[in-house]
């Protein structure tokens, strides 16, 4: 296996709810022109394209139909990879696979959504559809009441299925709906310092947040992602061609990637469900002992200097980091601030998700944020003050069942 | 930083689904719809690793293999996790607030989901002891579920 550094990551603009001014194509051109230009490489120099987005959420399913020659794409193998909210890492992974195993030595990655030509919670049915619609075969109450079958899942759309998991993390972590509120405002006060940022609210505070309505308790309007629209372009080229292709010399490693899966948690109707969204052992348990063992990290807490977790809803940014072995217990910590972009475990310096979701880049950009850290190439004052020597990128997919991992570092793993 | 172009129109159109044929087997729904004729909760148990799932799917999710075991499993248990609805799909504040949960019922090791009846939804807790209501005439439908209410 040989190793990957990633030497150039490409925005197309900052990210925005609406972008009436371009289509698809438009929108996802000018990330690959800027991940381009911080290279010394020409198009042609591009082996693979990787490429994904959540299939249906802009009502179209075969979208690199129709943009394969705003990317470059002619000549050259296309794939595309669509893991749901893991999306973006999965694309990342697929790239990464394809240089590491050799059969390639530059690979583009591409994760991109345009929400405002789409419908997100329509989307969203269309993956749960057929498990509710099957219910009426089984005699609901249609009446409006309390019976069983209908009504069942918790308000506004998927926000409801994410409360489960908050108020069961809750329960566990012994910490209290303000916890998520603190976290909320240090997310959106984060995205102010990057200008790439969908939901900026420079100085928020867990007052601001707590002043937007409940939605599906715990979770508040204010705990809640945006849709945004945007596009991510990473390039990954093996260690024998940086020096020809890198733009600088400090690039980011890959050190390690993992994932791994479980049923489906939350929303599994017709067959009972066996997993506490808020355990997510697939992550404690398999992917992260995995991505360490694979970087050669013996203690997380120390060897990595910050994280980006994909945090869709608030309480996510305090359960995950825990997940992860690198804080014990996330909400002494955000009370301690030691989450902080200048704290001992910064968490999504960027925002996070919860600022900024153009779902089929969210996961993409979390390794894109955690690489331009590592190069210290972090615009705006979200660069995190120390020396990032190791940093690690997360994604959540599916109903709390998909787990991403990457780790980036300064250095690449001697293999 | 955004170019205000605008030279895109927009086309609006709407995705018709009335076409799809979704097949999906729903077994351990059936047992436990069958059961709630008798007033009994219904599910299966993996032969091999001792796992109870309510509704029953015909297969164990951690040892891969068919199960066909039948148990009954308690009306009572515990809540594992639940959250109250103040809006609609679309973010909405809803007029009559409801409170969703998912029970771990005594004997099983799945949770099911249902609706608590309770008069101030603050003084839910997860653990909270609870119990699944069927309506006094039962007919074999979801909808003899009436709610889970607090013991």
């Amino acid at each position: 296996m040989r190793n990957v550094a990633i030497i150039s990551v490409g925005y197309n603009d900052r990210f925005v709810a609406k972008r009436p001014d371009v289509n698809i194509p438009e929108m996802i051109q000018p990330a690959v022109a800027n991940a381009l230009k911080k290279t010394k490489m020409k198009h042609s120099d591009i082996g693979v394209v990787v490429e994904g987005n959540m299939p249906t959420f802009e009502g179209i399913n075969y979208p690199h139909l129709w943009f394969s020659d705003h990317i470059g794409a002619a000549g050259k193998p296309v794939l595309r990879i669509s893991t749901g909210g893991t999306t973006g890492m999965s694309v990342f992974h697929g790239g990464y696979y394809c240089v590491a195993s050799g059969m390639f030595d530059v690979a583009m990655v591409i994760g991109w959504e345009k929400h405002d030509e789409g419908d997100a919670q329509v989307g969203l049915m269309g993956i749960v559809l057929p498990e509710a619609f099957s219910l009426f075969q089984f005699g609901p109450d249609m009446s409006g009441g309390r019976g069983g079958g209908m009504g069942l899942l918790g308000g506004g759309g998927s926000t409801g299925g994410a409360s489960f998991q908050a108020l069961s993390y809750l329960a566990k972590a012994k910490g209290t709906p303000e916890h998520i509120d603190k976290m909320a405002a240090q997310a959106r006060s984060n995205a102010a310092k990057n200008p790439y940022a969908h939901l900026q609210h420079p100085n928020c505070t867990a007052a601001d947040i707590a002043k937007t309505p409940m939605v599906s308790y715990p979770l508040r309007f204010g705990h809640t992602c945006p849709t945004s629209c945007g596009a991510c372009v990473m390039i990954l080229v093996a260690e024998e061609k940086v020096k020809k292709f890198a733009d600088t010399d400090r690039v980011a490693w890959v050190k390690a990637v993992a994932t791994a899966s479980s049923d489906a948690t939350t929303g599994n109707l017709i067959d009972g469900q066996i997993n506490d969204p808020a355990e997510q052992a697939i992550c404690e348990k398999i992917a992260a002992p995995k991505a360490y063992q694979l970087a050669g990290i013996q203690n997380p807490k120390k060897e990595i200097q910050m994280c980006e977790v994909y945090d869709g809803f608030a309480h996510q940014e305090l359960m995950w980091p825990e997940k992860l072995h690198l804080v014990d217990n996330s909400c002494k910590a955000i009370d301690e601030g030691r989450l902080a972009i200048d704290g001992e475990m910064p968490v999504n310096p960027s925002g996070g998700v919860v600022s900024t979701n153009a779902i089929g880049a969210s996961a993409m950009v979390r390794v894109a944020e955690a690489s331009l850290q590592v190069m210290g190439m972090a615009e705006g004052g979200h660069q995190v003050p120390r020396r990032v020597k190791n940093a690690l990128a997360h994604g959540w997919g599916g109903l709390f069942q998909f787990v991403t991992i990457t780790i980036v570092g300064d250095e690449p793993v001697k293999r | 930083m955004q170019k205000e172009k605008k030279e895109t129109r927009q086309v609006s159109d709407i995705l018709d689904m009335s076409l799809l044929k979704w097949r999906i087997e729903a077994d351990g729904l059936e047992l436990l719809v069958q059961g709630f004729k008798e007033k009994k909760i219904l599910g299966r148990k993996c032969h091999k690793c001792g796992m109870v799932y309510v509704p029953g799917p015909s297969y164990c999710r951690k040892c891969f293999i068919d199960i066909q075991d039948v148990v009954e499993v308690s009306k009572k248990g515990k809540i594992a996790c639940y959250t109250v609805n103040l809006a609609d799909v679309r973010g909405n504040p809803v007029d009559e607030i409801s409170v969703a949960v998912q029970v771990k019922l005594d004997g099983s090791d799945s949770w099911m989901m249902g609706q608590l009846e309770i008069d101030d939804w603050k003084k839910v807790h997860v653990g909270m002891p609870a119990e699944l209501i069927l309506r006094e005439e039962t007919t074999g439908a979801l909808a003899d579920m009436v709610c889970f209410r607090p013991i």
